[in-house]
């Protein structure tokens, strides 16, 4: 808006300059208002903008120049325009210049006219055409490395309507003397396949491939057949049963015998990679396993750590089905992985543990005598110390727990604190390892003594665990948790915990209801439902231990507890005051049986998923700690993909049903660890009682699940699970709802929006996944505002930054009803989640409104 | 599909991209900005190297004030991935001379988009090794002999050896004055509790070497570590008189080396590259002898004043001496004032690492530090008292820098090196020791 006043000023009275300084201020204000980088990059760009025709210029009187400097000059010219297109200035606009100019014999000319070529092809198809010309003739060059240039640059123009320029240079490439241009059309197919798959498959380029990987003298380019052979039939063997059967040749013994022969001359990416391919082998007898394995155990002394690991999973996965081999391989594996650990960068160091975790983790007695190559140093980044400490937990046993505790509780007073709070749990699993837990015990209860906010919460936490292990070390740690005061403990875990002991062994501990009855006092500072349900529950303990001191107590906290606005502490504190007026001894037996110690602390992790992850050894999912499917977009977001092909409404209702469950099942698996036991306490209950449903089951089981954290939230989150899979049912076997249809020009003021959504019940509240395209482009809340708009869905209120954008979002039924539908819209982009409430004045409408809003945010960003 | 990288990233600290190599489609174009906005702005930097963000790995590692992001969309191979940016890195340097940092990568922007496309095709990784990529690329750009006037040469040397199974070293090569240079150079890594035992000690080392050396020679090395030795008397049935021996945890070699050969005879032998390279890596935990003794004592006097007390003694052979000797102690924050007694070097407060650092080997007239002698600094601090009184503060454990020329601290040591070529000609060998402070740490 603001440029055209401006030339128009100056062109009509030039000799007015105050017309001109009249309007600069204006514009600054303009700059100033707005986001000023929105602004800044444009009119930068303005400024290139000459400077960029002026590179034309230059350029065009420079082609035809056959002046000895003139390459000198050309190439500066070029070495702008390709530093301009580094920054992302556009320099497209001189595309046909630089083709002009590109006709040389200086090779470093010819490779940056290669770059921008390559690099404006795709977005420019029309002028892609003038390069292939020029890159034609290039691919005939006498010179084997022009040669090779030209036809790589060739196949990376990517643009599709040009594939028929690509079959024939490729396959004289395939052909030609020189190694150098052999491996590059072997990529060139690869490249030619993504393009366009019939054209790849018609010339029969794979067929020829499969026979230069098997021939060639060169070991690159056998290397890069193999890459793309592995590729392409990777990618083709759901689509067909040939490319299947092709993929398992790359499997016979023939060729894996074949390139396990030449191994050595290959250089040590191609070995990583063949290493790969042989891991997946499935050998004929032991005899070739001891073949393969003496073949590479060279491969172990290799300087590349990539090639050690590879080499490591073939000798792994060989020998799964032989258990004593197999045990062998893991202590000659030791000595290498513990060298990589020690050399290279951190990051490098952060993916071999990784490895050396997975090891550990499944077999921690092999590592038993090696803990002390896990002691963290000072200078680790916390990466790496929490890894290290994970795998000090595992490998602990009865020779060297002394010193691995010793070891952990000098880190407790580390100054990375998430690091400190990791060191004290891994102390506490130790202690539930029951190892020596006498001498534990007393270093927990010393924590306790260091006065620090986090430790004394951490081992918190942690004694009430031991305690549900180990009843009888109460007495011992009911004296030291007696003497700490509640108000230096803030953290809901840490102080649920504190209130469970403080009902638990309330007759122990002489202050406990005054420590209670303090607490219940100030219910209406407590935040965090999870310690006011425990409060309720305490109280209730103590009142059956010490009806007089107790009884004003637990009528307040009834009171209270009936009186919340959260669900679940409102119900419990209606059961329990129905429960004293039925009968006082029943009561007594559904709040405080006699209770079982807690034997072992359930691991979430299957050991499925944990073999999953141990067959895809050396990838991301080892340092992820969970298996590919889970994160790689492809079989993961599948359905999405499919129902936007359809577009069809109970479609995407069931997809999307499905998605929030695959994510529930994702999250599980990144609980951290301490989580996980604490979690699996109530699973573990309600296995040994099995049937929530069962009505004399009911109390029973509920007893033990209402004295430990969470597990209130579990059973309500199975439920409305239960209810999901419900509506999904229903959903498929209702005929597609008539679509919804929404008011384009909805409006509504704030004041109203902020009244209505007082009134409001939730009618649907869910977690949904956001593609990742959307997460890319929601670099700003005005993004998402601007597409839910074209959806006629507004926005009426939104903020924060990433990773966390919060929106308030509503739309108006277009039937003329003034019936609104209210969202509340929470992003978070890192983990690619929403979590979105809706409200609505018609709740019957409430499901097919979600399913329209869904859609919408699903195609966010495509 | 294993390996097939992206796209990779070369950002500096503010996240301007520097440099950035698209190899495939399959990912979006503002990748880059993903990185900014999820990683690199958020508090999220630092904690892991590894990153998803919506259906993208970002694997990134930063060497000095750059940040190198390799973009992934499937499994990736997470180790062959940072080794490969490693090695990248190590290429330009030896291209460049020297530095990597954002203003060599600004000053040779085409010289490295020249290299991405030769170490990198579609996302495959192909030939990184710096011998033979500056056959063909050099920093001028070599101006082809052929394209400017056409003849029917044979194909250049340089492409086929491209490719080649002894990619390592090329063939003619003349020196009038053959020579061959080995460095040991040995970290010692140790953790001493406050107790003053050992908790955890071992030995990094590895073997550099700087070969001068005409035609195609296979050179043999013979060191003094246990299994060599042993073989070595079961070939030449009779025992081998020598000193110490000793054991070597783990050993791996550079590309040149033999391995089979490693495996049956247990020696090291090779056709080295030409110039300066890395021979080999070992571990040694076991006999690790520690050229420094730390004894600190540190007594907290009230709430506002700390004493320290750090003796160092050092224990290697009285002839040699050692460089650089640096002690680095942590003091709280909250410290106010500092003064110092040292019988040797110099020692102050340094307020931005919390830490009072003691200089030994400076204002000293031979700038060394001689062994079997000990130094002692005392130090009294004094802390302005807070508010906000943290009970006990949770000392770092001390730091400690050094070099001690012609010392190794495994005890290795190199017993032959043996040059063979084919026009049989002499052959100058230098080796120097050297042992240096990896991650030296005592709790105090």
């Amino acid at each position: 808006m603001a440029p055209p006043p401006i030339v128009q000023q100056k062109s009509s009275s030039p000799s007015q300059p105050s017309g001109y300084v009249f309007f600069l201020p204006s514009l600054s204000v303009l700059l100033l208002n707005r986001k000023p980088l929105r602004f800044l990059i444009p009119s930068y760009c303005l400024s290139r903008k000459s400077e960029v025709s002026d590179l034309k210029l230059q350029l065009r009187q420079l082609a035809g120049s056959r002046a000895p400097g003139a390459d000198d000059s050309k190439r500066d010219l070029f070495k702008r325009v390709i530093s301009y297109m580094t920054v992302g200035i556009d320099v497209s606009a001189a595309f046909s210049e630089m083709v002009m100019c590109s006709a040389t014999s200086d090779i470093v000319l010819k490779k940056m006219c290669y770059l921008y070529v390559g690099n404006y092809a795709r977005c420019h198809p029309d002028l892609a055409l003038l390069t292939i010309n020029f890159l034609q003739k290039d691919c005939r060059d006498v010179d084997p490395m022009i040669r090779g240039l030209a036809l790589r640059s060739l196949c990376s123009l990517r643009v599709p309507n040009l594939v028929e320029y690509l079959v024939s240079p490729l396959s004289s490439g395939l052909e030609d003397g020189s190694p150098y241009v052999r491996m590059v059309a072997v990529l060139g197919v690869l490249k030619l396949y993504h393009i366009s798959a019939t054209t790849c498959f018609d010339s029969d380029f794979p067929a020829s491939l499969k026979n230069l990987m098997l021939t060639d003298s060169d070991a690159q380019v056998v290397a890069n057949c193999l890459f793309v052979l592995q590729e392409i039939w990777n990618l083709e063997a759901n689509k067909s049963e040939e490319a299947n059967r092709e993929r398992e040749t790359l499997l016979s013994k023939q060729t894996i015998y074949y390139l396990l022969n030449r191994i050595k001359e290959f250089n040590e990416w191609a070995q990583c990679l063949i290493l790969e391919l042989i891991s997946k082998y499935i050998p004929s007898d032991s005899n070739d396993i001891f073949d393969i394995m003496n073949l590479l155990e060279d491969r172990l002394q290799h300087a590349n750590g990539a090639v050690v690991l590879a080499t490591i999973k073939v000798f792994l996965h060989l020998t799964m089905s032989m258990t004593d081999v197999h045990q062998q391989v893991y202590e000659r594996l030791k000595a290498p992985l513990l060298t990589l650990v020690g050399s290279g960068s951190s990051e490098q160091s952060y993916a071999v543990l990784s490895h050396l975790h997975l090891l550990v983790m499944r077999a921690p007695m092999l590592f038993s005598s090696d803990y002390k190559h896990f002691y963290c140093q000072f200078s680790d980044p916390s990466y790496i110390k929490k890894l290290k400490l994970e795998m000090l937990t595992a490998i602990a046993n009865e020779s060297n727990t002394y010193e691995i505790v010793t070891e952990l509780c000098e880190y407790a007073g580390n100054v990375d604190v998430p690091i400190a709070r990791e060191s004290i749990r891994a102390v506490g699993k130790i202690a539930l390892q029951q190892y020596d837990v006498n001498a534990i015990v007393d270093r927990l209860l010393q924590f306790l003594e260091m006065e620090k906010d986090y430790v004394t919460a951490e081992t918190l936490v942690l004694v009430k665990d031991l305690l549900r292990k180990y009843p009888q070390w109460s007495h011992d740690c009911i004296a030291v948790v007696g003497n700490i005061s509640s108000k230096n403990v803030q953290e809901p875990k840490a102080k649920a915990a504190l209130i469970w002991m403080l009902g638990e062994y309330s007759k122990d501990m002489p202050d406990a209801p005054y420590i209670l009855e303090n607490l219940i006092e100030n219910w209406d500072d407590e935040n965090a439902a999870e310690v006011r349900l425990h409060l309720l529950t305490a109280a209730m303990k103590c009142f059956l231990k010490r009806p007089p001191e107790t009884q004003k107590a637990l009528g307040a906290a009834l009171a209270a507890g009936v009186a919340d606005s959260h669900q679940d502490v409102h119900d419990r504190a209606l059961l329990y005051y129905r429960l004293l007026q039925y009968d006082v001894s029943v009561a007594e037996r559904v709040v405080n049986p006699p209770k079982q110690a807690v034997s072992v602390f359930a691991d979430l992790q299957s050991s499925e998923v944990k073999d999953r992850i141990f067959d895809e050894f050396n990838t991301l999912s080892v340092v992820y700690q969970k298996p590919s499917y889970m994160f790689t977009d492809k079989e993961h977001r599948g359905p999405f993909e499919f129902s936007e092909e359809i577009g069809n409404l109970s479609l995407d209702q069931e997809s999307m049903d499905n998605a929030p469950r695959f994510d529930e099942s994702d999250k599980d698996l990144l609980l951290s660890t301490s989580e996980r036991e604490e979690n699996g306490g109530p699973s573990i209950n309600g296995a040994a009682t099995p049937g929530y449903s069962a009505p004399h089951d009911y109390n029973s089981s509920l007893v033990p699940l209402s004295s430990q954290t969470q597990s209130e939230p579990a059973v309500t989150s199975r439920t409305s699970f239960a209810i999901d899979d419900l509506l999904g049912l229903s959903m498929l076997a209702a005929p597609a709802p008539p679509s919804l249809k929404l008011n384009s020009k909805a409006a509504l003021d704030p004041g109203t929006f902020q009244r209505k959504w007082g009134q409001l019940g939730v009618s649907i509240s869910q977690e949904i996944p956001i593609s990742p395209q959307g997460v890319g482009s929601l670099t700003t809340p005005q993004a998402l505002i601007r597409h839910m708009q074209a959806n006629s869905i507004h926005c009426i209120a939104s903020g924060g930054q990433s990773p966390n954008f919060k929106f308030f979002l509503f739309a108006q039924k277009d039937d003329g009803s003034a019936s609104f539908f209210l969202v509340e819209c929470i992003v978070n982009t890192s983990s690619a989640k929403a979590q979105v409430k809706v409200k609505a004045d018609d709740a019957s409408a409430s499901e097919a409104f979600f399913a329209l809003f869904q859609s919408a945010l699903s195609k966010f960003g495509m | 599909m294993p390996v097939a990288a992206s796209a990779i990233y070369f950002l500096n600290l503010r996240g301007d991209v520097l440099i950035n190599r698209l190899y495939r489609d399959d990912v979006g174009g503002n990748m880059v900005d993903a990185f900014r906005i999820h990683i690199m702005q958020t508090k999220e930097l630092g904690t892991c190297p590894v990153r998803q963000i919506g259906g993208c790995s970002f694997l990134y590692m930063r060497i000095s004030n750059v940040y190198i992001v390799i973009v992934v969309s499937g499994n990736a191979n997470v180790a062959c991935a940072f080794k490969f940016v490693v090695e990248a890195v190590a290429l330009f340097k030896s291209y460049f001379g020297g530095a990597f940092d954002e203003d060599a990568i600004r000053n040779n922007f085409v010289l490295i988009y020249e290299l991405l496309d030769e170490i990198m095709d579609f996302g495959y990784p192909q030939n990184l090794s710096p011998e033979i990529l500056k056959l063909y690329i050099t920093q001028e750009g070599v101006r082809s002999p052929f394209s400017s006037k056409p003849s029917d040469k044979p194909v250049p040397n340089a492409t086929l050896q491209v490719t080649g199974a002894v990619g390592w070293r090329r063939e003619g090569l003349m020196y009038k004055k053959n020579e061959v240079f080995l460095d040991i150079v040995e970290s010692v890594n140790l953790l001493m509790s406050s107790k003053g035992s050992v908790l955890r000690c071992d030995v990094t080392g590895k073997i550099l070497m700087k070969c001068f050396l005409s035609g195609m020679p296979d050179l043999k090395l013979g060191l003094n570590d246990k299994i060599g030795l042993e073989k070595e008397s079961q070939i030449k049935s009779r025992p081998i008189k020598s000193g110490k021996t000793i054991e070597l945890d783990d050993v791996t070699f550079h590309q040149c080396v033999n391995l089979t050969r490693f495996n049956s005879e247990k020696t090291v032998s090779f056709v080295p590259p030409d110039g300066e390279f890395e021979l080999m890596k070992y571990r040694i935990t076991e006999g690790v002898n520690l050229p420094f003794r730390v004894l600190p004592t540190i007594k907290e006097l009230g709430r506002t004043r700390m004493e320290v007390n750090v003796k160092v003694k050092s224990v290697f052979g009285a002839k040699m001496f050692a460089l650089g000797v640096v002690v680095k102690v942590p003091v709280p924050k909250q410290t106010a004032k500092t003064s110092f007694q040292v019988t040797s070097g110099r020692a102050k407060y340094n307020a931005s690492i919390d830490c009072l650092v003691w200089k030994l080997c400076i204002y000293t007239r031979i700038r060394k530090f001689p062994g079997q002698t000990e130094s002692t600094m005392s130090a009294e601090v004094e802390l302005i008292s807070t508010m906000v009184e943290k009970k006990s503060w949770t000392r770092p454990p001390i730091q400690m820098e050094f070099q001690v020329p012609m010392f190794t601290a495994s005890g290795l040591r190199v017993r032959f090196l043996k040059v063979w070529e084919k026009s049989g000609y002499n052959t100058v060998e230098w080796v120097r020791y050297i042992t240096k402070a990896g991650s030296y740490e005592i709790r105090c």
